[in-house]
């Protein structure tokens, strides 16, 4: 993995790992806003449930336990993945291609837990704070996502991530998954679920999180009003192998790898080895579910000389991945067409 | 203490920390174990065609009047990593620090155009890019598959 930062702890995964359809949680990507929570108990773990609710909750890992499962195949990736290739570069976790994987994650849904509460109908928002421990005058880690949202039968308060209880740097030992939304909608080490009338008001929704509603240049300054939240993936690909700079034996080569698009399903990736002149169909591969990522490949009769392969993903919803990414001041969602420069000799 | 022995000591804590909490039934353990025994970190194994860098393994902020006072101000939250990864202007990293000191980093008053001016003279865009290490011996061939 590679080590973007020991403290606070962010690993991406490299991106010749992203060739398989359920990642190992061993090469699952860890992003880390604050310090991780220093005691973790399943014993002692608890999760409330107020806020605009008839009947306020505290359950123990025990209840959640009690309640019917349901499983999803997720793509979770990090708003700021790619970010190192906007130009000009922007601050934040310069992460390359690899802050993205997917697994199975498997928990109570938790339009369940809330059902058990009884939202009001002045509930509009859902607000989850993890046990992250903040440092200094940081701001915490909380966020919120929209009611329909929450209460949508494929969101979890998941405890098992491909089978088995959730790891530490996962979010142990729940935490709540939003699928095909940006990771950090999901979060870990979840503790306090709050319902509330209007979206959360704090720095990790506004400024944090947030596109202009327009492209802006670098340097303009974006009032807040001209934002909105950053939720849903971009529709995107990835090149998993060759990797950039190889040099491979003429004859039959394979290239590989993986496309995503949140909420939408992928329809078509396309590869061009003429540096994006023409394009030809991937073949998709055989697993597929709602939310998760399409592996490809896409082998050719390879002669001697340089190649460029680009890589373009086209979702349900018409998206097609862009020649550029649009600069945004956070450098969310980076998009483009991927490419890897290869030698045939 | 040598930068790098404060930072075998941190990592010994890191590792530690994780090693203790797994009695919580944390599997997260065996990666950082893992990660320990392989060495910890180690230069990043590109493969082919590494951009040229003059990262090293030292994680200790770079050389300058403003050394110290810097590793004091940003490094009680955050390692230098995350700095030694930007590539920032002037306007972009006035902002940062900013932002930091409204978040709890203590910087003197007289010490922040200083301190603005060696992030940025450092870390700026025209510097090559960060080469960040990697938790095991994995070995890229920079081979496709072929068959």
């Amino acid at each position: 993995m590679i080590v973007r930062s020991a403290r606070f702890f962010d690993l991406e995964t490299p991106v010749e790992f992203l060739n398989t359809w359920l990642t190992p949680v061993p090469h699952f990507f860890v992003r880390n806003h604050m310090h991780e929570p220093s005691e973790l108990s399943a014993e002692t773990w608890r999760l409330t449930v107020g806020g605009e609710v008839e009947k306020p909750l505290t359950l123990t890992l025990h209840d959640l336990s009690k309640l019917q499962t349901h499983s999803v195949v997720n793509t979770l990736e990090c708003a700021g993945n790619g970010r190192s290739l906007h130009r000009p570069q922007v601050p934040g976790v310069q992460w390359g291609k690899g802050a993205v994987s997917t697994a199975r994650f498997t928990g109570p849904r938790l339009r369940d837990v809330l059902q058990q509460a009884g939202v009001k109908s002045t509930g509009k928002h859902v607000m989850f704070r993890g046990l992250d421990e903040v440092p200094g005058k940081v701001p915490p880690f909380i966020r919120s996502i929209p009611i329909e949202k929450a209460l949508d039968s494929d969101t979890l308060v998941a405890t098992h991530m491909n089978g088995a209880p959730l790891t530490k740097h996962h979010g142990f030992p729940a935490r709540a998954l939003v699928p095909g939304w940006i990771g950090a909608a999901s979060c870990k080490w979840l503790t306090e679920i709050k319902i509330l009338d209007s979206e959360f008001v704090g720095n990790f929704m506004s400024p944090g999180y947030r596109l202009p509603n327009q492209p802006v240049k670098p340097g303009d300054s974006v009032k807040p009003e001209d934002t909105h939240p950053v939720t849903g993936l971009s529709v995107k690909s990835v090149i998993s192998g060759p990797l950039d700079g190889a040099s491979v034996k003429p004859g039959r080569v394979a290239a590989h790898g993986a496309a995503w698009a949140g909420e939408a399903d992928i329809v078509k990736v396309e590869i061009s080895l003429d540096d994006g002149a023409t394009w030809s169909p991937a073949t998709l591969g055989q697993e597929k579910s709602k939310y998760a990522w399409r592996l490809w490949s896409y082998s050719w009769n390879a002669k001697r000389g340089d190649y460029t392969i680009k890589s373009r993903a086209t979702d349900s919803q018409g998206r097609v991945q862009p020649s550029e990414a649009v600069w945004n001041p956070s450098g969310y969602l980076y998009n483009a067409i991927d490419e890897v420069k290869i030698h045939v000799a | 203490m040598s930068p790098k022995i404060t930072f075998l000591l941190a990592l010994a804590i890191v590792v530690n920390f994780d090693l203790r909490s797994s009695r919580a039934q944390i599997p997260g353990a065996p990666l950082l174990a893992a990660f320990a025994r392989s060495g910890g970190f180690r230069p990043n194994t590109p493969g082919i065609n590494p951009p040229e860098t003059t990262a090293t393994l030292n994680e200790a902020l770079p050389a300058g009047a403003m050394q110290q006072k810097a590793t004091t101000a940003c490094l009680e939250c955050h390692e230098a990593r995350i700095i030694l990864q930007q590539r920032l202007s002037k306007a972009t990293w006035t902002k940062e620090v900013d932002k930091m000191v409204k978040w709890g980093a203590v910087v003197d008053a007289a010490d922040r155009d200083a301190l603005i001016d060696y992030l940025s003279e450092n870390f700026s865009p025209d510097k090559p890019p960060y080469i960040p290490p990697r938790t095991s011996k994995e070995k890229i061939s920079g081979k496709s598959r072929t068959n």
